[in-house]
């Protein structure tokens, strides 16, 4: 039953197209907020997407607000009110660092997912400001409406969170989504070797994987051509600086590990070994090393014979 | 408002009576434009960066007119044709920033070559290898004639009024104006 109802509450969201407007306004808006701060080209884009961590950071955050107000909601029946306070307080700063973050994932999303966080954003704002008048007016003796607000705010972040955790598990925002295929095992012919030019990526089918190839200084390199954020072909990117960029929202990925420099993708563009043999690049899967931790050059060793 | 642009001085001197065109072919004419405007900045020598600067200001009011005109009309009306709508959004997304980081780049610096460089791939990457030939055909081949001119019309229409709009050009001006005041230290 309830499943029935949180289902068609989902539904409802997604398939309404009338968010779409104020949700591009919004995006734009802040996309030009983030240039004039110069965020989308320097070290905070990545480091708000997480990409220091491995996985996002904004669901780090949210653990912040949904807990303190959740100790709040305790104390305040308990009778704590000062500890009740700062609770509120603690929450309402993690909040805060909650939504740049969540902002700053969100402008990368399509359709569906864009719909659902524009409404996850949504409601959170509208926590916040209950929280914080809630706050205010604990500092200014009115427990009673104070404790108002936060059994008010409760369920707003509830409902929230429950469209926070349908961004992750239904539409993998955050999630890798390279697919991790075991093939080719065996180093396969993809392309004949002068018909890779320098500097121009190149996609090529390797059994079901398809696969980028790029010759920059002097090397093949080969990586999976699906960005690991959602998908796009990476063979329509354009390098610089030994990394390919995402044409869809310009994740740059180092061409020798498949890392990601700068997000939205946090997880790496898994890479191929290459080498040249009879006048064919040749790719095949990196063997799994147990032991050897991710980005090694053990994993990531590559080859190109003359 | 005095200092016409150059592309609009040679679109207005196009004769009164237009043919209608389809909206694709509108819009791969307009591709050719901001092609044209990139080549000419690219052909400038960092010595004349006033010229630079100028040709970058322009491409940055086209680009962002054409973007409009895609998402306001041409978008909206093929989304059930093409499956590449939402990835186009997020293309014109990457042009913003990227146009952002070129008018930020001091246009006697090399620095504003490479903004240049990446900025010539990225409108190659979305409106030539995406729009023109992935999106543009498929939209060609499951929309009647009729509809497509019809698109065509609106589009051009819409392209017009915002380039002779005084709002607009204030706003793009103004945006320009913002980018390069935040810019500082950034622009070596
Ligand atoms: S698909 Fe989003 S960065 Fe590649
Ligand atoms: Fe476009
Ligand atoms: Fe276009």
């Amino acid at each position: 039953m309830a499943q029935r109802t949180l289902d068609r509450l989902l539904n409802a969201i997604e398939g309404d197209g009338r968010l779409d407007r104020p949700g591009h306004r919004l995006e734009q808006g802040f996309a030009f907020t983030e240039n004039l701060l110069g965020i989308t080209r320097g070290p905070a884009r990545g480091f708000l997407h997480g990409v220091w961590l491995g996985h996002p950071l904004h669901p780090l955050l949210t653990d912040v607000p949904i807990g303190s107000w959740t100790m709040a909601l305790v104390l305040d029946l308990t009778g704590q009110k000062r500890a009740a306070r700062a609770a509120v307080g603690i929450g309402l700063a993690g909040a805060l660092a909650a939504a740049v973050t969540g902002l700053h994932d969100w402008q990368y999303t399509h359709d569906n997912a864009r719909r659902v966080g524009l409404v996850h954003g949504t409601l959170n704002a509208l926590a916040i400001g209950m929280y914080g008048w809630s706050w205010w007016q604990r500092g200014r003796g009115h427990h009673l409406r104070g404790r108002l607000a936060a059994l008010l705010g409760y369920p707003v972040i509830a409902v929230s969170g429950f469209l926070g955790g349908a961004l992750t598990y239904r539409h993998q925002i955050g999630v890798d989504q390279a697919d991790r295929q075991l093939e080719p095992r065996r180093f396969t012919p993809v392309l004949a070797e002068r018909d890779l030019t320098e500097k121009s990526p190149r996609r090529v089918r390797a059994g079901d994987v398809e696969v980028v190839l790029v010759r920059a200084d002097g090397r093949i390199h080969a990586l999976e051509n699906a960005c690991p954020h959602l998908g796009a072909p990476l063979s329509q990117g354009w390098l610089r600086d030994g990394s390919l960029t995402c044409p869809w929202h310009g994740s740059q990925f180092e061409l020798h590990s498949g890392e990601s420099l700068n997000g939205p993708a946090v997880a790496p563009a898994p890479c191929l070994q290459t080498r040249v043999r009879d006048g064919w690049i040749e790719v095949r899967r990196a063997p799994a090393v147990a032991t050897a931790p991710p980005g090694s050059t053990l994993v990531h060793q590559q080859e190109v014979q003359p | 408002m005095r200092r016409r642009s150059e592309v609009l001085t040679e679109v207005r001197q196009a004769p009164a009576l237009r043919e209608r065109k389809t909206a694709t072919r509108v819009l791969v004419e307009h591709h050719e434009v901001l092609r044209g405007l990139m080549r000419r900045t690219q052909e400038t020598p960092r010595s004349q960066p006033g010229r630079r600067r100028t040709l970058a200001d322009e491409l940055f009011d086209e680009l962002w007119m054409h973007e409009r005109i895609e998402e306001k009309i041409f978008y909206p009306a093929t989304r059930d044709v093409t499956p590449g709508i939402a990835a186009a959004w997020s293309e014109h997304r990457q042009l913003s920033d990227q146009l952002a980081a070129l008018v930020r780049a001091d246009p006697r610096t090399e620095r504003f070559d490479r903004e240049l460089s990446v900025m010539h791939d990225a409108l190659e990457s979305h409106a030539h290898l995406d729009e023109e030939q992935e999106m543009f055909p498929e939209v060609e081949r499951f929309m009647d004639e009729e509809r497509l001119v019809d698109l065509g019309d609106r589009l051009q229409a819409r392209l017009d009024t915002l380039r002779s709009s005084r709002r607009v050009r204030a706003v793009l001006r103004l945006q320009r104006a913002l980018l390069r005041l935040t810019a500082g230290r950034a622009r070596r």
